[in-house]
């Protein structure tokens, strides 16, 4: 059960990272992707390369394993949709929260969007197909049928 | 940016061994997005009891403040091009629309630059990779199109 909070020292970790790194700022975000400045792209390269290594060193070590995701419509539709967000804010989920974490005040309308975002999404998939999960009680009362 | 920039070479292998200790610990990829939808969800239901997705995002918000404390303060003022180039009771409205796109989007496609582009990426996941070609394209399309507009 404790084992959850482990994920607190990972994301400090992941949040100094972020911050050092100059990924909060929307200027060398913007600067990446008018390919003004290589730093994002070699960050986020080293990065890919380092948790492929270890990762594939650790499945060989039959440490973990994973299952491949097929292509499907929705990575497609939802990454574009996606990007316009990134694009326009030229902050993705973790900067926010660093933003945030850091005292920047824009950060805050960015956050609420991504809550409603995230909630419309949510409330959209209950919706669509009610009974993929099984739903908490609360959502259970208010899924007529559900139950 | 106001304070020197960590070296890419150490700050993108630091990222990528958070992305195995997620993958050792929790058997799962390494997403922020989760983290959002986790807190969205329990709160919707009235429970605080949240799981290591949300943790970790507390742990995002919390490296930010650390370094803000070390470094002296926030890493920039104003936000960028927007606040600089726009009437300023547009940019927040922007950055909500922004915000929502970015929530519904990553939901919609299972991951953000984390989830789909960086722990994906690095297990080679079709999905993931058509995901992070998608939105890193259209993210460039976009602040070519806003140079070019504004």
């Amino acid at each position: 059960m404790r084992a959850r909070l482990l994920g607190l020292p990972i994301g400090i970790a992941f949040g100094v990272v972020l911050s050092w790194s100059g990924m909060t700022s929307p200027d060398v975000i913007r600067g990446a992707l008018l390919f003004e400045d290589s730093y994002l792209f070699l960050f986020f390269g080293s990065a890919v390369a380092t948790a492929s290594i270890g990762l594939l060193l650790l499945r060989r070590a039959g440490r973990v394993t994973w299952t491949p995701e097929r292509i499907e419509r929705r990575h497609i539709t939802g990454s574009l949709i996606f990007g316009v967000g990134w694009g326009a804010a030229d902050a993705c989920p973790g900067p926010i929260m660093t933003q945030i974490g850091q005292g920047i005040v824009w950060g805050l309308p960015l956050l609420s969007g991504v809550l409603l975002g995230v909630y419309l999404f949510v409330r959209r998939s209950e919706e669509t197909e009610p009974a993929s999960e099984p739903a908490p009680l609360a959502a259970q009362r208010s899924i007529p049928g559900a139950a | 940016m106001l304070h020197p920039q960590l070296a890419w070479y150490v700050a993108g292998p630091a990222l990528g061994l958070c992305v195995i200790a997620v993958r050792l610990l929790f058997n799962a990829r390494l997403g922020v997005t989760g983290g959002y939808s986790e807190i969205v969800d329990r709160v919707r239901h009235g429970s605080l009891a949240f799981d290591w997705r949300a943790w970790l995002l507390f742990g995002v918000l919390l490296g930010g403040t650390l370094f803000a404390l070390a470094a002296g303060g926030p890493d920039f003022h104003g936000y960028g091009w927007l606040t600089r180039d726009l009437d300023e009771v547009l940019v927040a409205p922007i950055l909500v629309i922004a915000g929502v796109l970015i929530g519904y989007g990553a939901k919609t496609a299972g991951g953000c630059t984390s989830g789909n582009g960086l722990s994906g990426t690095a297990i080679l996941s079709p999905a993931s990779l058509a995901a992070t070609a998608t939105f890193f394209g259209t993210a460039i399309a976009i602040n070519f199109l806003t140079r070019a507009l504004f």
